[in-house]
């Protein structure tokens, strides 16, 4: 056993053992206990803040809706497991619709969706004093019976459990896809993730959390009152994940251990406690990115370096050379056609608020082709992509790729035959080169195991000449690396048409080589390649035929050397430019 | 007395209200791009500066109230200049949770100043009350719906018809743009604060003597002009309408179904709001508004 696992262990045991103890003042049995059962609720916010950062202020509103059905409903005399059962689907089933209905929205109305739900949950349980009691709550007797210490030991094994789980789910494949949508919604999309689904189901596994919790609260407590679910808890288990370090594993514990014991220790009557609580929160928004369990992992990672000596190899490596042929299956993937046409744009036109963006634009690019879209700034070429894409409707015309009528089809559904590269590259800077690329094989090569995708990342990456960057985090790339990534992650797993925007911007003559070398890649493995490019001398040398636009409108269509050759075209693009 | 008259009367009297507070969410919007959820404390800060003063008796109540209009100004534009400016490039999420924590903090310094319980200041105007068709309404309540809707009126005036207005406007369509042509995008942010802020405040001044105010008010107040803001698309105009149709629906709601119903009716018109919004996302929900 290594080292720096033995003193872990001390610590959890020195952790467990702690209320016993009069050691930390305040830090009595009964305490862990609130400790343990609010930082569980906590896992379910981190996951749906920290993790995926969606911000919702209603969490504590989740806590007590199973608690006062579960409640009401033995009360009637109505067996307790079925009541338990209905209580916590009751839960599930609000917080699915209330998911449903809000996380697609812009942010702000998840926030304030949820502050309504808060507002809801504690009007209705106030509202209704005969079933719940009213103002004054109401009461459980159930967790009477039970001593504190069995307590104590309930909450622990539910903490340890609720962990276990979120470890074991919160990992691989979702784990990256959620890092995306947190960083960018728009890429996550592109790159094939069900961003709206994803959400929602997220919500709903950070609300369950929050109903076990609180059930088990309220039992423990022996009361629940209406402002148990209302906005200032909610708020409260917000600056826990806050505090504690929003997406780190132990973030929830520390920042629940953390502000329940300030709270004691301050009095939590005490007439500073909300200025301070208050302070606290502007304080880890503004300045505590990483809360408590950012400045613990980095001590840890030194701690462990000292005692366990330097990290061995990287064990994805193994992997590499375990799994080559999986790339070459995936090229030769029966389910793609890979002749005939793969992309047709007809007569599609886009009017923004009166202006005709694109005007009739139509042309068709074959797989195993490399085209071209040239024109000046403001051309439309972007806006062409973005309805390609999918991200943009068009005002009129189709869009066929690979045969398929795209035009119903989001961008995420789209994504399966549609790899994208972006002008500015829109990679997540938290994760490594490998687990971006790996992001897009997750979504298109479901059917691989984590290994699988992972070495065929690795592959592909290698292929591009970025093996040596392969396990680095994506924040520390040079600018043209990013590009470079950006690329790899919109041509991995052969997708039948590859866009890029503007991949050559900011290469140095190097990486410019390699581009050029990865699109004959590309062109050989059959997949049809759309270039938007300012760099002519390269677009001519790569792109048999194009495209020219000018103010929304095609102007010249053909084989390249002849484009760029023609009269208008220079007038209209090499002026433009000058 | 009349329930129906008196719940018209109480609902144009809050919908004044929310339209000073919808507006000033609706300005800030439209310059930075960021619903404030700090902005509702305009209005607790004001009613409380008021009310601590006022119970002081040394000052006229005049003076109290430009100081709380002042307070809640200075507060406003802080929350740009200190809080939002020097993080422009944070995520949007980020930007409304930093306002979410000014929100928090303001709690904690009202809670120190005035205690968890509602205080109040005497009405600025007395006498008798107007009595139509069966219901009352205070002077101090005509006083504020009249002074509502016209300064709530004045601001899609101000925002299309000057060219202060249209620079405003500008800034937030296209900083860089509106940046290149002269138009100064810091100012401009600062005045839409600055203006959210006084609403907030004025708002304060008028109803307080009729409702009280609390610590945590000032948040209810955020999601109520949020609610007429988000009916309204983030139109001032329709952010006035929609404020009084709040007003009334409230009003409504608290005379036949009782003043508990208040709160809970509120989701339900958030999530008539969410499908409504709903209908326009057709992209697997990843557009931003």
């Amino acid at each position: 056993m290594k080292p720096s696992r033995i003193v872990l262990a001390i610590l959890v045991i020195a952790g467990i053992v702690a209320p016993f103890t009069a050691l930390i003042p305040g830090w009595t049995v009964g305490l862990a206990t609130i400790v343990y059962l609010n930082a569980l609720s906590a896992i379910g916010l981190n996951l749906i803040f920290g993790v995926t950062g969606m911000l919702a202020l209603g969490q504590a509103a989740f806590m007590v809706v199973p608690a006062y059905c579960v409640g009401i409903l033995d009360n009637f005399g109505i067996p307790f497991f079925v009541s338990v059962a209905a209580g916590l689907a009751v839960t599930l089933v609000l917080a699915k619709y209330t998911g449903r209905l809000f996380v697609r929205l812009p942010g702000i109305y998840l926030a304030v969706g949820t502050l309504g739900f808060g507002y809801f949950v504690e009007g209705v349980a106030r509202g209704f004093p005969s079933f719940s009691g009213g103002a004054s709550g109401l009461i459980f007797e159930r967790g009477r019976g039970i001593g504190d210490h069995f307590w104590y030991a309930i909450a622990l094994i539910a903490l340890i459990a609720g962990m276990f789980i979120y470890i074991r789910l919160v990992r691989g494949a979702f784990w990256r896809r959620l890092r995306t949508i947190h960083h960018d919604e728009l890429a996550a999309a592109v790159l094939g993730i069900h961003v709206g689904k994803t959400k929602e189901r997220v919500f709903l596994i950070g609300a369950a959390f929050a109903a076990v919790a609180g059930l088990l609260k309220a039992y423990y407590v022996g009361l629940a009152i209406p402002e148990d679910g209302g906005v200032d808890r909610s708020l409260e288990q917000l600056a826990m994940v806050m505090v504690g370090g929003p997406g780190y594993f132990f973030g929830p514990l520390f920042g629940t251990a953390v502000l329940q014991w300030l709270f004691v220790i301050t009095g939590y009557a005490q007439s500073y406690v909300l200025l301070v609580y208050g302070a606290v929160f502007l304080a880890a928004v503004l300045y505590l990115k990483d809360g408590i369990a950012g400045w613990v992992a980095k001590g840890w990672h030194e701690l462990e370096r000292r005692l366990d000596g330097p990290k061995t190899a990287v064990t994805t490596v193994t992997a590499v050379t375990a799994a080559p042929p999986v790339a070459a299956n995936l090229a030769q993937r029966g389910d793609l056609r890979r002749s005939g046409k793969c992309l047709e744009v007809s007569d599609i036109s886009k009017r923004f608020k009166g202006v005709l963006a694109l005007d009739r634009v139509g042309f068709s690019v074959d797989f195993g082709e490399i085209f071209t879209i040239v024109g000046p700034n403001g051309a439309g070429k972007s806006t062409l992509f973005n309805i390609i894409s999918g991200i943009e409707p068009p005002s009129g015309g189709e869009v066929k790729v690979a045969g398929n009528d795209v035009d119903s089809l989001s961008i995420s559904e789209r994504a399966r035959f549609i790899g994208r590269s972006f002008q500015i590259a829109r990679l997540v800077p938290d994760l490594t080169v490998v687990e971006n690329v790996s992001v897009r094989l997750d979504q298109i090569a479901a059917n691989l195991t984590e290994s699988q995708r992972l070495a065929t990342a690795h592959e592909q990456i290698a292929s591009f000449g970025l093996a040596r960057v392969a396990d680095t985090v994506v924040s520390k790339l040079s600018a043209g690396q990013h590009k470079l990534v950006d690329l790899t992650r919109a041509a991995v797993g052969n997708p039948a048409l590859v866009l890029l925007d503007e991949p050559a911007v900011g290469l140095t003559a190097d990486e410019l080589e390699h581009l050029k070398s990865l699109l004959l890649e590309l062109q050989t493995r059959g997949s049809a390649v759309v270039i938007v490019e300012h760099n002519i001398e390269f677009v001519a040398e790569v792109a048999r035929r194009g495209i020219v636009l000018d103010g929304g409108r095609p102007i010249a269509s053909g084989l390249t050397t002849e484009i760029l050759a023609d009269e208008t075209v220079r007038e209209a693009y090499f002026g433009a430019l000058l | 007395m009349n329930p129906l008259t008196q719940a018209i009367m109480s609902g144009i009297m809050m919908g004044a209200v929310y339209a000073m507070l919808s507006i000033g969410l609706v300005i800030v919007y439209q310059t930075a791009h960021v619903i404030n959820l700090a902005h509702g404390e305009t209005y607790s800060i004001a009613g409380s500066v008021v009310a601590t003063v006022a119970a002081a008796q040394v000052l006229p109540i005049w003076v109290a109230i430009l100081a709380a209009i002042a307070a809640a100004i200075v507060f406003s534009i802080a929350v740009e200049r200190f809080l939002l400016r020097p993080r422009h490039a944070w995520s949007h999420n980020a930007l409304i949770l930093i306002t979410l924590a000014a929100a928090l903090f303001i709690h904690g310094v009202l809670y120190t100043l005035i205690g968890s319980d509602a205080v109040s200041f005497p009405r600025l105007v007395s006498g008798a009350p107007f009595r139509i068709a069966g219901g009352a309404l205070p002077p101090q309540g005509l006083l504020l719906v009249v002074v509502g809707f016209v300064l709530a009126l004045a601001v899609p005036l101000f925002l299309s018809g000057t060219p202060l207005g249209r620079q405003l406007r500008a800034a937030a369509e296209n900083p860089d743009a509106a940046q290149l042509m002269g138009v100064n995008v810091d100012r401009a942010r600062v005045l839409a604060f600055g203006i959210a802020g006084a609403y907030g405040a004025i708002g304060a001044v008028l109803l307080v003597p009729l409702v009280s105010v609390d610590f945590h008010t000032g948040l209810d107040m955020t999601m109520r002009g949020f609610i007429a803001a988000a009916l309204a698309g983030m139109s001032p105009l329709w952010a006035i309408l929609c404020s009084l149709g709040l007003g009334l629906g409230e009003a409504f709601v608290t005379t036949y179904f009782g003043t508990l119903a208040k709160d809970p009716i509120v989701f339900f018109i958030l999530i008539g709001i969410a499908v409504w919004r709903s209908r326009n996302i057709r992209f697997g929900g990843t557009r931003r508004a």
